[in-house]
């Protein structure tokens, strides 16, 4: 095996379609951003190894397609899943009802695991349609609520920094 | 009438009289004692809260089990303790540690060695075979072309199968727990190949409303095929080139049972700590097989160029093996042969070959004998001790050694008899008689029949002395002249001292006078003169007192021709010839 870190942990990206799940993978393991679109079918799997309190973790990162109304998420991608990041796009407030529905598929299928709400697409705040209110009911059990941008970085590699700490812990 | 007095309940606490108080605590005592004893003794616990080894004992194993299923924390915080713990028993005890994990180091070991010499003997035999065929030249220029190693070319061209990768997944998360690779292979990114596999099995299943132990069993992408074995707990895929015998999903299946046997705990509780696995590693390499073609079509022209090229060097040293035999053979029968050179024995250990045994000094040199056969010192050495041998050819070789003689004496052998002829000067004969005799094999020595080579001279000289002389005569006449007297006088003292030499040598000269005339006058007349002449000297000399010597008067007539050496024509005289024994006596003797 190649890979040094002994501790392995899946991760799913779930969220609507288009709502940067696919760049904020991008960025976080390569550092680099696209404004090109690209839908993802099925599920892409990357990984990257992360540092946390001294353990080197590696997080496999499942990201499974966005939802919409032609294709509804399997189950079966979630399974195994340690943790998740429930992404919303800021911009477009229907995304938050994705995302609720698919944190309810979440929980049917992985259990109360740990989940970072990431709101996305920070850096287009003036068209932003969100606000923390609209969200408090996903915000409660998450253990970590941030706003991000794919496109800067920010947010980026503190949501899946928490996420790993969180299931370090677990 | 007033009713029956009793005791009044109190108002108030304070209001409750002393004696009501004893009351009251006669009565707790009475009717709560016993949960009153227990309650102290509980509170005496409470108070004095310190855990007795006895009590931890009874709960420690279930605690420890109930604590680490609900999560690793009491493990992670164990294993600097178990490090330290091992660490300090190793460095206190290395033998008990060696002695617990040497069965199963040993046949560990064992195994991953075969495993390794079977891959490279494999590897070997391919490339070898190859390496020298029309078809190898080909695949040469094939790697040549590609870029890729001559080894490998013959891989792809031979190969029927081979498993190169092996994937360990964990069924519930598709992480991967192990992943082995053939030699030569390089893995890449086998964590997200693990979770694809296991997504594609995901969605293969969910599309198809496939029963959850149902999956994939095989994918096929170009020359390679995945071949997928499901298990409750773990997946196994295992990444084939070429085209597999249905055996091989024994193997896997057979492997992967073996994992579930072993590790069906942790593959339940399993939270992403793939270290646990390493263990796994052994048998997933057992899957890693391959098979290759077997040539068929008689054997290549590498291997009857080889096969010639052994065969001649066979010969050539069967050749050189046998001529070498048949030298060192000769060798030792020319030095059992050699006169003067007694071998006792022979050790062969060598090299160098030692001999053991005598030699006389007078024999020839075993070196040179060895570097006449073409050996050094290097293939053999001689440790001789001196003797002496008493053959007839080693007692004349030690004769001649030590009596050194002169080329004119000669030696004659009858068995153990050495005489000595010829001529020698007289001291090497006194020499030769005193040491004659004392040679190691010589029964009788005598130079009795020898000459001194000293008489010889003088013998010689005499006579050349005698020769030179002649008695001159006048016209006609016959008679000695007064001056010829001298003559006559020198010849006489000549032929004393000749005749005492002669009777020395135990010689009989016999000595011519010969008288000659001038041409004038007959012949008849000539030779009567000359005759006279001849006769005139002899009465003249004292051949009375002559013991060995014998003297004739001959008559000659006219001298002819140079009938006599050094005389002119015509001479009237009388010379001197030794006519017996001929010629120089030294000379003769040679």
């Amino acid at each position: 095996m190649s890979s040094k870190a002994v501790i392995q942990k899946k991760i799913c990206m779930l969220g609507g379609f288009a709502v940067g799940k696919t760049s904020l993978v991008k960025r976080f393991v390569s550092g680099q951003f696209s404004e090109k679109y690209h839908t993802t079918i099925g599920v892409k799997i990357d990984q990257k190894t992360q540092c946390v309190d001294d353990t080197e973790m590696l997080l496999v990162l499942w990201d499974v397609y966005g939802e919409d109304d032609f294709q509804k998420v399997r189950a079966s991608y979630l399974h195994g899943s340690a943790g998740y990041l429930l992404v919303v796009d800021g911009t477009r407030k229907e995304t938050l009802d994705i995302a609720r529905q698919l944190h309810t598929l979440a929980v049917q299928s992985m259990g109360a695991v740990p989940y970072v709400l990431v709101i996305n697409k920070h850096d287009l705040r003036e068209s932003w349609q969100v606000d923390p209110k609209m969200y408090e009911d996903l915000a409660s059990n998450a253990c970590l609520v941030l706003q991000s941008s794919a496109k800067t970085g920010e947010g980026v590699e503190s949501a899946f920094n928490e996420l790993a700490k969180q299931l370090l812990k677990a | 009438m007033a009713p029956p007095s009793r005791p009044s309940l109190p108002n108030s606490p304070s209001e409750i009289s002393l004696e009501d108080s004893k009351g009251f605590s006669y009565l707790r005592r009475l009717l709560l004692q016993p949960e009153q004893t227990e309650l102290e003794r509980l509170k005496g616990r409470l108070e004095d809260f310190t855990l007795q080894p006895h009590d931890v004992s009874r709960v420690l194993p279930d605690a420890i089990r109930l604590r680490a299923q609900q999560d690793s924390r009491l493990l992670t915080s164990m294993i600097p303790i178990t490090q330290e713990a091992l660490s300090l028993s190793i460095k206190q005890s290395p033998q008990l540690i060696s002695d617990s994990i040497a069965p199963i180091l040993g046949p560990a070991i064992r195994k991953a060695i075969a495993r390794a010499m079977r891959g490279m003997v494999q590897s070997l035999n391919q490339t070898l075979e190859y390496s020298m065929s029309w078809k190898g030249l080909q695949w040469r220029w094939e790697a040549f072309r590609t870029g890729k190693s001559f080894a490998e070319v013959v891989l792809l061209h031979t190969l029927r199968f081979r498993v190169e990768q092996v994937f360990l997944i964990h069924k519930k998360t598709g992480l991967l727990l192990n992943h082995v690779v053939a030699e030569g292979i390089s893995g890449q990114g086998e964590e997200v190949i693990s979770g694809m596999l296991t997504a594609i099995q995901d969605f293969v299943r969910d599309s198809f409303g496939q029963k959850q132990d149902d999956g994939l069993e095989s994918l096929r992408i170009g020359d390679l095929t995945v071949w997928i074995e499901q298990g409750s707990g773990a997946i196994l895929a295992g990444v084939i080139r070429g085209a597999p015998p249905i055996e091989l999903r024994e193997v896997f299946q057979e492997t992967l049972e073996t994992i579930h046997a072993q590790f069906s705990e942790l593959l339940q509780v399993f939270k992403g700590d793939v270290g646990a696995f390493e263990e796994t590693r052994l048998p997933l390499e057992d899957c890693l097989q391959a098979q290759f073609e077997k040539k068929s079509k008689g054997f290549p022209l590498a291997f009857w160029i080889l096969l010639g090229l052994l065969i001649l060097g066979l010969g050539i040293w069967v050749f050189q093996a046998r001529s070498d035999q048949k030298q060192w053979a000769q060798l030792l029968e020319r030095i059992g042969q050699e006169p003067g050179l007694v071998v006792t024995s022979i050790q062969e250990e060598g090299p160098p070959t030692i001999f053991y045994g005598l030699r006389d000094p007078l024999a020839t040199d075993p070196e040179q004998i060895l570097s006449e056969f073409g050996y050094s010192s290097k293939q053999a050495v001689f440790h001789l001790k001196p003797f002496m041998d008493l053959t007839p050819e080693f007692v004349e070789k030690r004769a001649y050694a030590v009596l050194q003689p002169p080329s004119s004496a000669d030696f004659r052998w009858q068995a153990t008899h050495l005489s000595v002829g010829g001529h020698a000067p007289h001291a090497w004969i006194t020499q030769a008689n005193l040491l004659g005799p004392l040679l190691p094999g010589v029964m009788s020595f005598e130079t009795n029949g020898m000459f001194g080579t000293e008489d010889l001279e003088r013998f010689d000289t005499l006579r050349a002395r005698l020769e030179r002389l002649s008695v001159n005569f006048l016209v006609g006449g016959s008679a000695l002249t007064k001056g010829e007297k001298t003559i006559i006088s020198k010849v006489s003292e000549i032929l004393e001292s000749f005749d005492k030499q002669a009777l020395l040598l135990g010689l009989n000269p016999q000595v011519q006078v010969l008288g000659f005339t001038d041409p004038r006058g007959s012949r008849d007349a000539n030779l009567e003169l000359s005759t006279a002449r001849a006769k005139n000297v002899v009465q003249a000399l004292p051949t009375n007192s002559f013991r060995a010597l014998k003297v004739e008067a001959i008559g000659k007539g006219v001298t002819r021709s140079a009938e006599i050496e050094g005389l002119p024509i015509g001479g009237r005289r009388a010379v001197f010839r030794v006519v017996r024994p001929q010629g120089n006596l030294l000379e003769s003797h040679k």
